[in-house]
C-alpha cells in the first residue's frame, strides 16, 4: 500500500529531501569545491532552511506545499537557487487545487519545470548540471503514468541517479564549472546530484 | 587582523548602510524589509511608467543613491557583490507598479540576468508590462563567447536618461528604447591602482606592487585584461579612453557624454586630472564633450582607480539628460 499524493506526503517528501541533503552536504560542497565556486552546499541549505519557515504557515495541499518550497529557493541568493525554484513552481502549478495529485500531473510538472529550467539557464543534457539528473526523471516519470506516485518517484529517482552519476565523465559548458574546464572531468555535478537525492526522498516519502 | 573599517556584523553592512541611507535622506527614502528594497517616497507628477534596478553592494551610490524623482523608483540591493534574489526584484516591481509597466535596468552579470529574468515573468504573469534593459558597457570583457561585456558605470547615464523619460510621462516601449539606444552606445575601461578589500576581510582582492596596475578591471576585483607599468596620468588615461574611441567608432563632429567614475577609494582630486586628460584627447580628436559626470558614481568597495565611459550623444540624449533630478547622488534643476 502506497500513500497518495497530498500534503502530509508533500511534507514528508520536503522533509526526506532536506534529511537527507544534510547526510550529503560535505560532499556536496566538496564536488563544488572542486569544480565550482564552493557555495553550493551553503546555498542549498539556505534555501532548505528557508523552506522550512515557509512551511511553518501549514500550506493545506501538495500543490500549497510546493508554492512555499518555490518562494524558498527564489529568495536565495546564487543561481542554482533561483533555478530550482522556478522548477518547483512549474510542479507546484501542475498539481490540482485540491488533494490527491496524480503521476500524469507531477509528470507534467516535472516536464515543465526542466523545460523552464533549460530555457533559463541555457543548458542541455551533457552539460554537467542538474539538467542531467532532471531530463531522464522527466522520460521516467512520464513512461510511469499507469502507475502508483510510489513507483513513479522510484522510477524517477533511479533515472536521475543515472543521469547524475553521467555527469561525472564531462566537461561543463554551462555553470560555474564551466569556468575550469577539463578540471571538473571525474567531478560528479553537485546540482545533478541534489536532483536525483530528491526523488530518491520522494520515492520513500511516498512509501507506505 | 581584519582591515580596518566601520562595521559592527559584517552580516549586517547592507542592511545598516540602508538605514543609515533612509534616515539621512529625511522621508525622501523609504527601506521594505523581507524581501529588502529601497523605494522613493516622492513622486514625479507625470511618471506612468516606473523604474527598478538593482544588483550586488558595495558599487554604492549605485544603486541606491539613484533613487529618487528624475531617475529610479526603487532600488533592489544585494549582499555585498551578490546578485538580489528574483523575490526581492519580483516584490519592488509589484510595489512600484501603477499599471502602465516596469522598466527593469540590469548590468550584465549571470546573476543579476537571471534573477530580473525569473522576477520579470513572475510579474508578466501577474499582469504587470516588464521590459528589460541590459547594461554591457565594459569593452575589457568583450568576447566572442561567454556572458558578454560586464555592466558598470554607463548604467548611470541609462537610469538618468530613462528616469527623465518616464517623469515625462512616456510609455513603456519608448522609455526601454531610449535606455537601449544609451547602453548600445556606451563603452568603458577601467584601471585598478589597488585591489579592494571585502568587509571583514584581511587581504586585498589582487595585490599589485608598487610599480604596476590592472588594467581593464572590473567592478568585483575581477582580475582585469593584464598588468601594466605603472605611468603617468596621461597614458595612464589615454589607455582607457582611446579604445572607447575606437569601439564607438567615434570621429570628429561627434559628441560624448563623458562619465570619469572613480571606483572607491581614488580622491576627487585626482579624478579631476583624469577628467582633464579624456578631455584633451576628445578635443584632439575633434570629439564634442556633451555633458560630463566626474567622481565616485559606480565603486568597487574600497578599490584604487578609475574608469572613463563615453557614451554617445544626440539632442534627445542631451535633453533628458538635463531634465530635472533629486536622488542622493545626483541632483540638479532643469538645464
Amino acid at each position: 500500500m502506497t500513500a497518495t499524493l497530498d500534503r502530509a506526503a508533500a511534507r514528508r517528501w520536503m522533509d526526506a529531501f532536506a534529511a537527507d541533503f544534510e547526510t550529503q552536504r560535505v560532499r556536496l560542497t566538496e564536488l563544488d569545491r572542486a569544480a565550482g565556486d564552493g557555495d553550493f552546499g551553503a546555498n542549498l541549505r539556505s534555501a532548505l532552511g528557508k523552506v522550512q519557515q515557509r512551511l511553518a504557515a501549514d500550506p493545506q495541499t501538495a500543490r500549497a506545499v510546493f508554492a512555499a518550497v518555490s518562494d524558498a529557493f527564489l529568495d536565495t541568493g546564487g543561481t542554482s537557487g533561483p533555478l530550482f525554484g522556478m522548477w518547483f513552481r512549474a510542479l507546484s502549478r501542475a498539481l490540482p487545487e485540491t488533494d490527491p495529485a496524480d503521476v500524469t500531473q507531477l509528470a507534467e510538472g516535472v516536464r515543465e519545470g526542466t523545460a523552464t529550467v533549460q530555457r533559463l539557464g541555457g543548458a542541455e543534457v551533457g552539460d554537467k548540471t542538474m539538467v542531467d539528473a532532471m531530463v531522464p526523471a522527466v522520460a521516467a516519470l512520464t513512461d510511469a503514468t499507469g502507475t502508483g506516485p510510489q513507483q513513479a518517484l522510484t522510477a524517477a529517482a533511479e533515472a536521475a541517479e543515472a543521469g547524475a552519476a553521467s555527469t561525472e565523465d564531462l566537461v561543463a559548458r554551462r555553470g560555474r564549472a564551466s569556468y575550469v574546464g577539463e578540471v571538473a572531468r571525474g567531478v560528479l555535478d553537485p546540482g545533478a546530484l541534489a536532483v536525483a537525492l530528491f526523488f530518491r526522498a520522494g520515492a520513500r516519502a511516498l512509501d507506505g | 587582523m581584519s582591515v580596518k573599517k566601520f562595521l559592527n556584523d559584517p552580516d549586517d553592512l547592507v542592511v545598516e548602510a540602508l538605514e543609515g541611507l533612509v534616515t539621512a535622506s529625511a522621508g525622501r527614502l523609504r527601506l521594505h524589509r523581507d524581501p529588502l528594497w529601497l523605494e522613493s517616497a516622492a513622486a514625479d507628477a507625470d511618471r506612468r511608467v516606473t523604474l527598478v534596478s538593482g544588483g550586488g553592494s558595495g558599487h554604492e551610490p549605485l544603486h541606491s543613491g539613484f533613487v529618487g524623482p528624475g531617475m529610479l523608483d526603487a532600488a533592489v540591493p544585494g549582499a555585498v557583490f551578490a546578485s538580489p534574489t528574483a523575490l526581492q526584484v519580483v516584490a519592488a516591481v509589484r510595489g512600484v507598479d501603477r499599471g502602465a509597466g516596469v522598466l527593469l535596468i540590469v548590468k550584465n552579470y549571470t546573476g543579476d540576468v537571471l534573477n530580473f529574468q525569473i522576477a520579470a515573468e513572475i510579474a508578466a504573469e501577474e499582469g504587470i508590462e516588464v521590459e528589460t534593459v541590459l547594461v554591457d558597457d565594459d569593452l575589457a570583457s568583450e568576447s566572442d563567447d561567454g556572458p558578454g561585456r560586464r555592466g558598470t558605470a554607463a548604467t548611470v547615464v541609462v537610469e538618468k536618461v530613462c528616469g527623465a523619460a518616464a517623469a515625462r510621462g512616456l510609455p513603456l516601449a519608448e522609455v526601454a528604447e531610449l535606455g537601449r539606444r544609451v547602453a548600445a552606445g556606451a563603452r568603458s575601461m577601467a584601471v585598478a591602482l589597488e585591489g579592494a578589500v571585502h568587509p571583514g576581510e584581511d587581504v586585498r582582492s589582487f595585490d599589485l606592487a608598487a610599480d604596476e596596475v590592472e588594467h581593464g578591471v572590473g567592478i568585483h576585483g575581477e582580475r582585469g585584461i593584464d598588468r601594466r607599468p605603472m605611468a603617468g596620468a596621461h597614458e595612464l588615461v589615454g589607455a582607457l579612453t582611446e579604445p572607447l574611441v575606437a569601439a564607438l567608432g567615434l570621429a570628429e563632429g561627434d559628441r560624448a557624454v563623458v562619465v570619469v567614475n572613480g571606483l572607491g577609494s581614488t580622491h576627487l582630486l585626482e579624478l579631476y586630472v583624469v577628467f582633464r586628460e579624456v578631455a584633451a584627447l576628445l578635443e584632439a580628436r575633434g570629439i564634442g564633450l556633451a555633458r560630463s559626470l566626474v567622481g565616485p558614481y559606480v565603486t568597487a568597495l574600497d578599490m584604487a582607480g578609475a574608469s572613463v565611459t563615453l557614451v554617445r550623444a544626440d539632442d534627445e540624449l542631451l535633453g533628458l539628460w538635463d531634465d530635472a533630478v533629486t536622488t542622493t547622488a545626483l541632483t540638479w534643476e532643469t538645464r
